[in-house]
């Protein structure tokens, strides 16, 4: 009985937290190169503003400085976007490869094939929102 | 453990999943544009989303485009935040365009207080160009005959847009002022360019994709 409890709460608070770590999405980021070499990256959107908050002010500093003239454009074109979840807003196709910037279930997402190379993002538009607000609090004169 | 105990506290983890959902499903519903947007207002009043189009194709070679779609309530919202160059809160400065001595604000104002009619028509074996007011739009129309295939060139934009470009003062252009006065327009094509390699199009409607 009393394993039966325990295994009932951890289940419940490994569901509880699974819930939480995903509700904002998850930021995907996938490079395949034809030589081989593929790179995916699938980070819980939820977690990356808790990291950045952790991680010393030194790291982001610099970042955030270099960052600073284009973060009250990154908030209001994130903020903007979030009103078109649906949308095709960019695409460029020529004989060297595919470029297309669109927006999916609240997401940003980034599609570049050429040959030999194909990168494909998926960033949740909340998360860019999080990242600018995150780093304003590091970035001097915003 | 009584019964009912035991029956919370099996029902009690999956109730607490299910109130975490609630908040997240309300986020992603807001989040995927499906509540309306404008809840606090009435049906009536909510306008169509305006989209500015922009497509440049090469019809000799089909797998050369460029399309971009850009909502015009967004535009209006992010330009003001960039601050580079000539571009300052959504507006840019004149001053530093070189317009070959003529004074662009002048001119327009000129324009602006005359009837409509045509002010410029050049009819010849290499070209025509025509510009002219009409019905409240300003109209450039230029046919390029120098060519083995000719280049064609449409401009049209309303008045109430080209003054408030220049609401802003002799010194500046106001885009943000200029891309609420296209807010307010009809569908309309603003920019058609046809030349030997590329066609250009620009036009607003309020579908958020070119096709």
């Amino acid at each position: 009985m009393l394993l039966a409890k325990l295994t009932l709460g951890f289940g419940g608070t490994l569901v509880l937290a699974g819930v939480y770590t995903f509700h904002e999405g998850v930021l995907r980021i996938d490079d395949d190169h034809a030589n081989g070499r593929h790179v995916h990256v699938w980070i819980p959107a939820a977690v990356v503003p808790l990291v950045m908050h952790v991680v010393p002010k030194r790291y982001l500093e610099p970042a955030a400085g270099q960052a600073a003239p284009w973060l009250p454009t990154l908030r209001a074109l994130t903020k903007e976007l979030k009103k078109y979840p649906e949308a095709e807003l960019m695409e460029v196709l020529d004989s060297n490869g595919h470029v297309r910037v669109r927006t999916h279930n609240g997401k940003l997402l980034v599609d570049a094939d050429e040959p030999g190379e194909q990168v494909h993002v998926a960033c949740p538009l909340a998360l860019l929102e999080d990242v600018s607000s995150e780093l304003e609090v590091d970035a001097p004169g915003v | 453990m009584p019964d009912h105990t035991r029956r919370f506290a099996t029902i009690a983890p999956l109730l607490a999943v299910a109130l975490l959902w609630v908040p997240a499903g309300g986020f992603a519903q807001t989040g995927s544009g499906q509540v309306p947007r404008n809840t606090d207002q009435s049906a009536s009043t909510v306008k169509p989303d305006r989209w500015l189009h922009v497509r440049v194709e090469n019809p000799d070679s089909k797998d050369e485009t460029v399309r971009v779609n850009v909502p015009l309530e967004l535009a209006e919202k992010v330009l003001p935040t960039i601050n580079r160059n000539r571009l300052q809160s959504g507006k840019v400065r004149m001053d530093q365009i070189d317009c070959q001595g003529v004074d662009v604000h002048a001119l327009l104002d000129a324009v602006r207080a005359s009837k409509d009619g045509e002010f410029v028509t050049v009819q010849s074996k290499d070209a025509d160009v025509r510009v002219a007011k009409q019905g409240g739009y300003f109209l450039v129309h230029v046919l390029d005959r120098s060519h083995a295939k000719k280049s064609r060139v449409e401009i049209k934009v309303p008045m109430k847009v080209v003054d408030a470009l220049f609401s802003a003062g002799k010194e500046e252009l106001d885009l943000v002022a200029g891309l609420h006065a296209l807010s307010s327009q009809g569908d309309i094509e603003l920019v058609s360019v046809k030349d030997e390699e590329n066609t250009v199009r620009v036009w607003l409607d309020s579908k958020n994709t070119t096709d």
